[in-house]
C-alpha cells in the first residue's frame, strides 16, 4: 500500500492514533455515521457530538457526516488511495463498516499497545477471575520503584 | 497486522471539498450553534467538560493513585474525570497505565492498586464487549430480584429523566447527567438502582438514557453496569440506602430535600431487600464500595 487514506474512527480520536502514527500526512476522515449518532440506544445528545468534535479538530482529519462505507470509500477515491488504514476497533457496528470496506479496498488494521497481554483463553465471567490473571501483570515492576543510589 | 509499517508517500495537496464539515470557528458558541443545525436530531447543548488532548492531558497530570484510593467513593472525593478521554482513544489505556506506574512509583511505600484495577474495569468490559458483540443488550443470566421480567416497565418514566421525581438526590443525578454528560460512578450505581429496583423499569431502557448523555458512554461499560445492578450479570442484586448515600453523598441531598421525611431509602438493608424482592438476598449487602467500574 504505497497511498492509503487513513480511517479515524471514534474510539481511537487521540494523537496516538496508531494510523496517524504510521502515516503521517496522509489524508485521513473520520465519519459521523447513523452507528454513532442512532445506534441501539437511539440518538446521542449534542453534548456528546460536540465533544468529539472538538477531539477532531485537534486532528489533522477531515470530517465527513453521512453512511460509514460510502465516505470512507469516496475520500479514499477522492485521493486516488490503493487501500485504507485504520485502527482496531471494540464496537460491531465499526466491524461492520470496515468489513464493507475490506471487500472493496484492502483494508490495513492497526493494533494500539494492549493494556495487558493475557493468555487465551481468558476467563471473563466474572471480574475476580479476569483480576486473578491480570492483576499479577499489571502491578508495577518491585525493581522499577528502587531509587537509583 | 502491525503498527511497524513503513510511512507511506506524503499526501498530494489536499482537494477542497463543499461536503466536507467545517473545521474553523470563531469560538465554542459558534461551533455549538453549527452542530445543532447539522445534527437536529441530537438534543440538548454543550457539556462544559471539553474534548481534546489538552483537558485530556491535563486530567491525567492531576492523576494521584493514593487520594484516589481513599476517597473515590465519596462524590467530592478524587476521581480522575479521565473516563470520556479513555472511551474515544483521546488517552489509551497503556498511557494511563504508564503514568499510573510512575505515580505508584513516587511512594515511599506500597501505594494501591484501585486505580490500576479500575482501569482494568474498562479492559475487562472492552474484552466482554468483543465476546458478546450486541447481546450486551440482553441479560446475560436470570435476575436475582424474584421478580418475573414482565414486573418491569418498558420505558424509563419521563419524571425520573426530566429531574422532577422530588427525590433531591435522584434529581440532581439526572439534571448532572443531562447538563455535562458525566457522573461520578457511585451517583451512577445509585441511579440505575433507583431505577431498576424502586421503579421496576427495565435496566435496558436505564442505559438507553444513559448512553444518550453520557460523554464516557459505550454499550458495553454501560450495559453490563446497568446489569451488574440489576442482577442480570452478579450474583445479587446492588442496593443503597440513605445512610450510605448521606455517607457518601457529599451531604448535599438530604437537608433540602422535599421528601426527606418520606425517604424510599431510608431504611436497613433488609426491610429494603423485603420490600423490593420476592427473592431471598443472600450474602453481603451494598456496602458503598465500587464494585465496579466505569467513570474512573
Amino acid at each position: 500500500m504505497d497511498c492509503p487514506v487513513l480511517w479515524i474512527h471514534a474510539e481511537a480520536l487521540g494523537p496516538a492514533n496508531p494510523a496517524l502514527l504510521a502515516h503521517p500526512g496522509r489524508p485521513a476522515v473520520f465519519v459521523f455515521e447513523p452507528g454513532l449518532l442512532e445506534g441501539a440506544a437511539g440518538p446521542i445528545s449534542l453534548k456528546r457530538i460536540v465533544f468529539l468534535y472538538e477531539c477532531l479538530l485537534e486532528l489533522p482529519v477531515t470530517i465527513r457526516q453521512g453512511d460509514g462505507v460510502e465516505e470512507v470509500l469516496a475520500f479514499a477515491a477522492r485521493h486516488r488511495a490503493d487501500g485504507v488504514v485504520t485502527s482496531a476497533w471494540v464496537d460491531p457496528q465499526l466491524g461492520g463498516i470496515a468489513a464493507c470496506v475490506a471487500a472493496a479496498l484492502p483494508l490495513q488494521v492497526l493494533e494500539p499497545e494492549p493494556f495487558v497481554d493475557l493468555p487465551e483463553p481468558v476467563d471473563l465471567r466474572r471480574f475476580s477471575r479476569y483480576w486473578r490473571s491480570a492483576g499479577p501483570r499489571l502491578r508495577p515492576d518491585p525493581a522499577a520503584t528502587e531509587t537509583p543510589t | 497486522m502491525t503498527s511497524s509499517t513503513p510511512p507511506s508517500e506524503p499526501a498530494p495537496p489536499p482537494q477542497p471539498n463543499h461536503a466536507d464539515l467545517p473545521r474553523q470557528f470563531p469560538g465554542r458558541d459558534a461551533m455549538v450553534r453549527e452542530l445543532t443545525a447539522r445534527f437536529p436530531q441530537a438534543s440538548g447543548g454543550a457539556s462544559p467538560i471539553r474534548g481534546g488532548s489538552k483537558p485530556a492531558l491535563a486530567a491525567l497530570e492531576a492523576v494521584d493513585p493514593v487520594r484516589y484510593a481513599a476517597s473515590r467513593n465519596h462524590l467530592d472525593g478524587a476521581v480522575s474525570g479521565l473516563s470520556p478521554y479513555i472511551r474515544h482513544g483521546v488517552l489509551s489505556l497503556a498511557q494511563v497505565r504508564d503514568v499510573v506506574w510512575q505515580r505508584m512509583a513516587r511512594g515511599p511505600g506500597l501505594v494501591s492498586e484501585k486505580l490500576l484495577q479500575e482501569l482494568a474495569w474498562r479492559d475487562y468490559w472492552q474484552r466482554l464487549w468483543i465476546r458478546l458483540g450486541d447481546g450486551v443488550w440482553e441479560n446475560l443470566e436470570p435476575l436475582k430480584t424474584g421478580q418475573p421480567e414482565a414486573a418491569y416497565a418498558q420505558e424509563l418514566p419521563d419524571d425520573i429523566s426530566e429531574g422532577h421525581t422530588s427525590l433531591a438526590c435522584i434529581d440532581a443525578f439526572a439534571r448532572e447527567l443531562s447538563d455535562t454528560g458525566w457522573l461520578h460512578n457511585h451517583a451512577r450505581m445509585w441511579l440505575a438502582a433507583y431505577v431498576v429496583h424502586w421503579r421496576r423499569v427495565r435496566w435496558q431502557a436505564g442505559a438507553r438514557w444513559f448512553l444518550c448523555h453520557l460523554l464516557d458512554g459505550d454499550p458495553s461499560s454501560n450495559n453490563l453496569s446497568w446489569q451488574w445492578v440489576a442482577s442480570s450479570f452478579s450474583s445479587k442484586p446492588y442496593l443503597f440506602n440513605r445512610a450510605n448515600l448521606e455517607h457518601f453523598g457529599a451531604g448535599r441531598h438530604c437537608p433540602c430535600c422535599p421528601a426527606a421525611a418520606a425517604c424510599p431509602f431510608e431504611s436497613s438493608y433488609e426491610a429494603l431487600q423485603a420490600r423490593l424482592f420476592s427473592a431471598p438476598q443472600g450474602g453481603e449487602r451494598a456496602s458503598g464500595g465500587q464494585a465496579k467500574g466505569e467513570a474512573v
